[in-house]
């Protein structure tokens, strides 16, 4: 069963000015990703990446086409139904960590839990998550106390909280130096091999790396699996 | 969302814009405030009214018309028939007569009086009152004794005013208490007038005993027991068979006027001249208290505008931040009630402060009362009444100002596009 299938997925922007083409970012997009794969996907600046992500999360829903994740339609159900996939079902992580300034780590780490339903056993997980990522001895520290790492290692460990079958993250490692990114990519690699599908979008070829499938995104129209998307298993 | 982690993620905000949340709650302290100060006032002046004028809602005076062809030609009085159908009509509990000491009396006094020495003589006016109306204010028997015997009066507590804040100082007289009056006696002459120089045949000489201070006493003169102002009338050949007036108690507040109607049929008039008083000058007060309160309102609404203002910048500073909480499962709702609980939080703490400044502001003004006005008659320890009701208003007045101002921008933030706010 796949974790996500998009149909003929066309995302357009209204013109910058009067009389101009609508802009399309994404064009004609067709994908499926299987259960438990690690799917990266690349692309130049502007090239719709964080457009698809935002997509799949549920996050927008004003395109053209079909889309099921975690077999949701995304376009059919209500908004608070969208706002439980994403509290149960799909982890996010940003390139710029997207910490709440005011909360501690643990804090952060705990959002998901002051949210629909809140998170079975919450406390116990945050403090496992946080120590998966290194970070047990950061959790009464704010972000504006962790290093660049640190912040994106709890925005990882936020959102494996609620233990998601689907991870989406956006150029994860784009705000980190080598060292640290490796880090994380490793982690990635720990949460496939664990059956979580990771789908990942970024232009370092690193993280690529990491990925059983490799799928590219030019002008709009992600290349074909197995034509234009470049395989590296 | 549960309320414990709503306050849990709506503190953390707090804390980080306290400098501009501040203002806002002050805003809200002020309007607040200078709305529990205003009702305060109001009703503290109220009970300075009511002290003055005290109004029974159940009891009404019941008289003979002045101007009525019946009384010119001597038919309309108040006699005991009279008070038994008074005391049938439909909702009066009770009927209580009175009648005036129709005859001169004068009472002289020479001697130590609280250790002044003290020379003076009084017209005494003095109005009988059955005992069951004086009823506990009378700390000593309010019995007639008979002839021969001090004869118990009660005074208007109002009367003993007068006499401490402009009586005894205009003539350096004693300051004086209940407790050292009551018991008190003073000589009284019968049939004897200083206005008239008239004198009756037989003037008797006897003492008065103050033995209590009420309500019920008349204001002109003293009250004694209806027994006495009747034996005395009628030992001097004065009509003792008629009363002055009838107090009839109803039911309740509410069969008062059915009373009162049933009482102009039989032909009887109400004296309410100390009622119409009392209602003109609360009404007064109750008009300035809503002028300075639908002040206190504006200020209020002008505070919500700048929680509105106050919040709109928060969520455009925050956009980013209501996308990551879309992002982990926040629904517009949560968004909505995130924003609303920092606006009660500060509406709650602006309504706190708001009556801590009505408060203290109240004590210094009453602190300037006692030591820059002169001591007047009814002048009261304090002009404020801060009742439970104000104060639960203030503090509710300041939540809703607050989560007033907040609606929109709560609203807005709620509508932010979360693909968007995340890219901002």
């Amino acid at each position: 069963m796949s974790a996500i299938e998009l149909r003929g997925i066309t995302k357009r922007y209204p013109p910058r000015e009067p009389g101009l083409p609508q802009l399309e970012l994404l064009r004609g997009i067709d994908l499926t990703v299987r259960r438990g794969e690690f799917v990266a996907v690349e692309g130049q600046s502007g090239s719709g990446k964080s457009t698809l992500l935002h997509l799949l999360g549920g996050l927008d829903r004003d395109f053209d086409g079909a889309a099921r994740v975690l077999g949701c339609d995304l376009r059919a159900v209500t908004d608070a139904e969208l706002a439980a996939l994403r509290h149960t079902q799909i982890g996010f992580v940003f390139q710029s960590f997207n910490l709440l300034p005011a909360l501690t780590a643990l804090e952060n780490v705990l959002l998901p839990d002051f949210f629909g339903d809140g998170v079975p056993d919450a406390e116990r997980r945050a403090l496992e998550a946080l120590d998966r990522v290194g970070l047990s001895d950061k959790a009464g520290a704010r972000p504006a106390g962790l290093s660049g790492g640190e912040r994106q290692r709890t925005a990882i460990a936020r959102a494996l909280l609620a233990r998601p079958p689907l991870l989406l993250a956006d150029e994860p490692t784009g705000n980190l130096d080598a060292s640290t990114g490796e880090g994380v990519i490793d982690l990635f690699r720990q949460l496939h091999r664990e059956g979580m599908t990771l789908l990942i979008v970024t232009h370092e070829a690193r993280v690529s790396h990491a990925a059983s499938r490799v799928l590219v995104l030019r002008e709009g129209v992600l290349g074909a699996e197995g034509a234009e998307a470049v395989e590296t298993e | 969302m549960r309320i414990g982690k709503l306050i849990r993620l709506a503190r953390g905000n707090l804390i980080r814009e306290l400098g501009a949340l501040a203002v806002s709650a002050g805003g809200v302290a002020l309007g607040t405030g200078c709305l529990v100060f205003f009702l305060a006032l109001g009703a503290g002046l109220q009970g300075v009214v009511n002290e003055v004028f005290p109004v029974s809602t159940r009891e009404i005076e019941v008289v003979v018309p002045q101007l009525a062809l019946g009384n010119l030609l001597g038919e309309q009085k108040i006699d005991d028939a009279t008070v038994a159908k008074l005391r049938a009509l439909r909702g009066v509990a009770a009927a209580y007569p009175k009648m005036q000491l129709r005859i001169p009396a004068v009472s002289r006094y020479n001697g130590l009086f609280f250790g002044r020495e003290v020379r003076m003589g009084l017209e005494v006016l003095a109005t009988g009152l059955m005992p069951e109306l004086v009823g506990a204010d009378a700390r000593m028997p309010f019995e007639d004794q008979g002839e021969g015997q001090p004869i118990p009066v009660v005074a208007n507590r109002r009367l003993l005013e007068l006499y401490n804040k402009v009586f005894a100082p205009q003539r350096n007289l004693p300051h004086l208490t209940d407790s050292m009056l009551i018991g008190f006696q003073i000589p009284l002459e019968l049939g004897r007038s200083f206005v008239t120089g008239r004198t009756l045949a037989n003037p008797q000489e006897t003492s008065m005993q103050l033995v209590g201070f009420s309500e019920r006493a008349t204001l002109a003169g003293v009250s004694m027991p209806l027994a006495a102002i009747q034996r005395i009338n009628r030992k001097y050949g004065a009509e003792a068979d008629t009363y002055s007036s009838v107090l009839v108690r109803a039911q309740s507040a509410d069969d008062v006027t059915d009373v009162a109607g049933a009482v102009r049929k039989l032909g009887l008039e109400i004296d309410d001249a100390e009622r119409r008083y009392a209602v003109q000058i609360g009404a007064a007060v109750e008009l300035v208290t809503l002028a300075l309160s639908l002040l206190a309102a504006l200020i209020t609404g002008l505070a919500a505008v700048n929680t509105m203002q106050a919040f709109y910048a928060s969520v455009r500073e925050r956009t980013r931040e209501i996308g990551i909480l879309r992002a982990v499962g926040a629904t517009r709702g949560d968004v909505a009630a995130v924003v609303l609980a920092e606006a009660a939080a500060t509406g709650l703490a602006g309504g706190v402060l708001g009556v801590l400044l009505a408060r203290t502001a109240a004590a210094l003004l009453d602190r300037l009362a006692r030591t820059g006005l002169p001591d007047f008659p009814f002048k009261p320890p304090t002009f404020f009444s801060f009742q439970a009701e104000h104060l639960a208003l203030g503090v509710g007045v300041a939540l809703l100002a607050a989560l007033l101002g907040a609606l929109i921008p709560a609203r807005a933030a709620a509508r932010l596009d979360p693909a968007r706010a995340l890219s901002e």
